[in-house]
């Protein structure tokens, strides 16, 4: 469980995060999204007291992360892969960790079994691919079998196998009814993952509540149509109320409607024949591209298309 | 707040480890942690094993240059006056720069790779991990220290006797230098530790640590003003030489008592690590 009231912090001018409230359930997997910048990182940092607010608060079970009494027991993070003294081995970092705590030998050894670095333990860990890296750091976090667990960009660099390992390992510790609390830029793997998520743009609360339930309310889905009379059923469209596109001939896509009307309501209405009817869904990518496009703090510009269009205007 | 904490139904989560009651931070634990944080970097070992061959080295040189010494009339009476204990320690001021570059590494390398996350992650407390480093710092440098001095003691035995200068172990001359040698390395230590804590930077704290600690003696040595030198004389290098003189050679202006050298010395150590843990526990991590 993680609560945040009205957190926020400002750095000089800029504020990072601005007055975030919002509560992670146990027994989920929460994903946290937002473009760079957007203020995850700092919101993560501030749930571990690693970073002070500015103002407002923010508890892990119940209480500041800084007022446990064993905090490694109640929350595991992975704030960055590079949390390592890249001149120490797996092994003795962990076993460092674990000291502090008391935590028994065996219990590092089976967190390295676990996130499979048995066979790296021992080497130091500068000489590790960002892959290991990232199964280190997950070690870590594992390493006091918390109730809770943040975890930022876990997958990032990994191999699909170990994409899949996280996906299951994040599924089952929220299946015990611990708080998974994870970031990731990877929407597919978000929409695998997560049951609920919580976006934030410019350090503000752009979207929360259940996967499907955040994808519905930007983009409403759409209908994918093919008449051999395309022509005369996007005007029977239109008419009823539906912004009709057309991506090629004889295929209409349509929004703000639903299959069943197209097909009912238009279609048999009117007589005219389908080929294909099929609802489509917005994927979170889409979903999430429309929420986040006002709050997007370092985006590329497409070069090709701007001088093509100077082009075009010079001609 | 406990009525939400409880919800869902946890199985496996209640049955897991049968010890986690005893799962807890205890100074011990967080001292242990920082031990094996020292003991499995290479970097460890390099700092320990140059401080002590750059000592037994210059203690070395210096018996070995006692017989140019004795060659020359001008200075060949100054050998009587000496005292061997501080032969064996006159490489103390190199063991300085090799263990002050461990102190501060010991804060700043943390802060350098973002180690200091997962740290102050296990210990939310922060001030426990900074103690537990100033302890575990003490302790190798004490060790150090001994392996070096009696390393010079027993490799310089050969020259010094011919002086008839091996320090009597029943002389409290001896046990002041080698005291004074050890006071002074724990201090340097402990001073760069705590200067590593507020800067950070490896570089910015080892530039700062090193000048106080060796560099600004020298610089400042070339000004004849009498308020510069009064400041000189308190600087760390000038304050811990007078800790490792026998007394004999205590003319040469400037020195402060041994008193005030100690606490000097214990200032150098306590006020930079002090200063570092008020602000530890605000700053972002």
């Amino acid at each position: 469980m993680i609560e945040a009231r009205e957190l926020t912090k400002r750095y000089g001018d800029t504020t990072a995060v601005h007055s975030l409230s919002f509560t992670i359930a146990p027994g989920t997997v929460t994903g946290f999204l937002g473009p760079n910048g957007a203020g995850k990182s700092t919101t993560m940092r501030m749930i571990m007291g690693l970073d002070r607010p500015t103002s407002g608060t923010v508890t892990v079970n119940g209480k500041p992360y800084r007022q446990h009494r064993a905090p490694l027991r109640e929350v595991g993070a992975l704030l960055e892969a590079s949390a390592v003294h890249p001149g120490r081995s797996a092994r003795s970092h962990l076993r460092s960790m674990a000291a502090t705590h008391n935590i028994k030998a065996s219990r590092v050894s089976e967190v390295i079994e676990m996130t499979g670095l048995a066979g790296v333990a021992t080497k130091r860990v500068g000489g590790f691919s960002l892959g290991m890296g990232q199964r280190l750091g997950i070690a870590a976090a594992l390493l006091g079998d918390p109730r809770t667990l943040i975890l930022d960009e876990p997958v990032n660099g990994l191999d699909p196998e170990g994409v899949q390992w996280v996906r299951q390992l994040v599924r089952a510790l929220a299946a015990e009814g611990r708080t998974v609390f994870l970031s990731s830029h990877l929407m597919s793997e978000m929409s695998q993952t997560a049951d609920h998520l919580l976006v934030i743009g410019r350090g503000r609360i752009i979207a929360a509540g259940p996967v499907q339930q955040v994808i519905d309310s930007v983009a409403g889905g759409a209908v994918r149509v093919r008449s051999p009379r395309a022509g005369e059923l996007a005007a029977a469209l239109a008419a009823d109320g539906a912004t009709v596109t057309s991506p090629e001939a004889g295929m209409l896509e349509v929004s703000g409607t639903t299959a069943e009307h197209v097909g009912d309501e238009v279609a048999f209405r009117n007589g005219l024949l389908l080929h294909e009817l099929s609802p489509r869904r917005a994927s979170l990518e889409e979903a999430y591209m429309s929420l986040t496009q006002d709050a997007v703090e370092y985006r590329a510009h497409t070069t090709t298309t701007t001088s093509r269009t100077a082009k075009a205007e010079n001609q | 707040m406990s009525t939400l904490t409880a919800d869902p139904p946890t199985t496996s989560h209640a049955a897991t480890p049968p010890a986690a009651a005893q799962v807890q931070p205890t100074f011990a634990g967080v001292v242990r942690g920082e031990w094996i944080k020292l003991l499995s970097l290479r970097s460890t070992w390099w700092a320990l094993a140059s401080t002590a061959a750059v000592i037994t080295l210059v203690a070395l040189a210096a018996a070995a240059s006692l017989n140019a010494m004795a060659d020359d009339p001008a200075l060949a009476p100054g050998i009587e006056q000496m005292h061997g204990a501080e032969v064996i320690s006159s490489g103390f001021h190199f063991g300085m720069l090799t263990i002050a570059v461990l102190g501060a590494l010991l804060i700043t390398g943390e802060y350098a790779t973002g180690l200091i996350r997962s740290t102050f992650a296990a210990v939310p407390t922060r001030i426990p991990v900074l103690a537990a480093k100033a302890l575990t710092l003490v302790v190798l440098t004490a060790a150090v220290t001994l392996v070096s001095v009696t390393l010079s003691y027993f490799l310089t035995m050969p020259r010094l006797s011919q002086y008839d200068l091996v320090p009597a172990l029943d002389d409290p001359g001896t046990w002041r230098v080698f005291g004074g040698t050890l006071y002074s390395l724990i201090s340097a230590a402990l001073f760069s530790l705590g200067v590593g804590t507020l800067l950070r930077s490896t570089a910015a704290s080892l530039t700062a640590a090193l000048t106080v600690l060796l560099l600004l003696p020298g610089i400042l040595s070339f000004i004849r003003l009498d308020w510069v030198e009064t400041i000189v004389s308190y600087l760390p290098l000038p304050a811990s030489s007078a800790l490792l003189t026998t007394g004999a050679v205590e003319t040469q202006g400037a020195y402060l008592s041994a008193q005030a050298s100690l606490i000097v010395m214990a200032a150098y150590a306590v006020v930079p690590i002090a200063a570092a843990a008020v602000t530890l526990h605000r700053r972002d991590a």
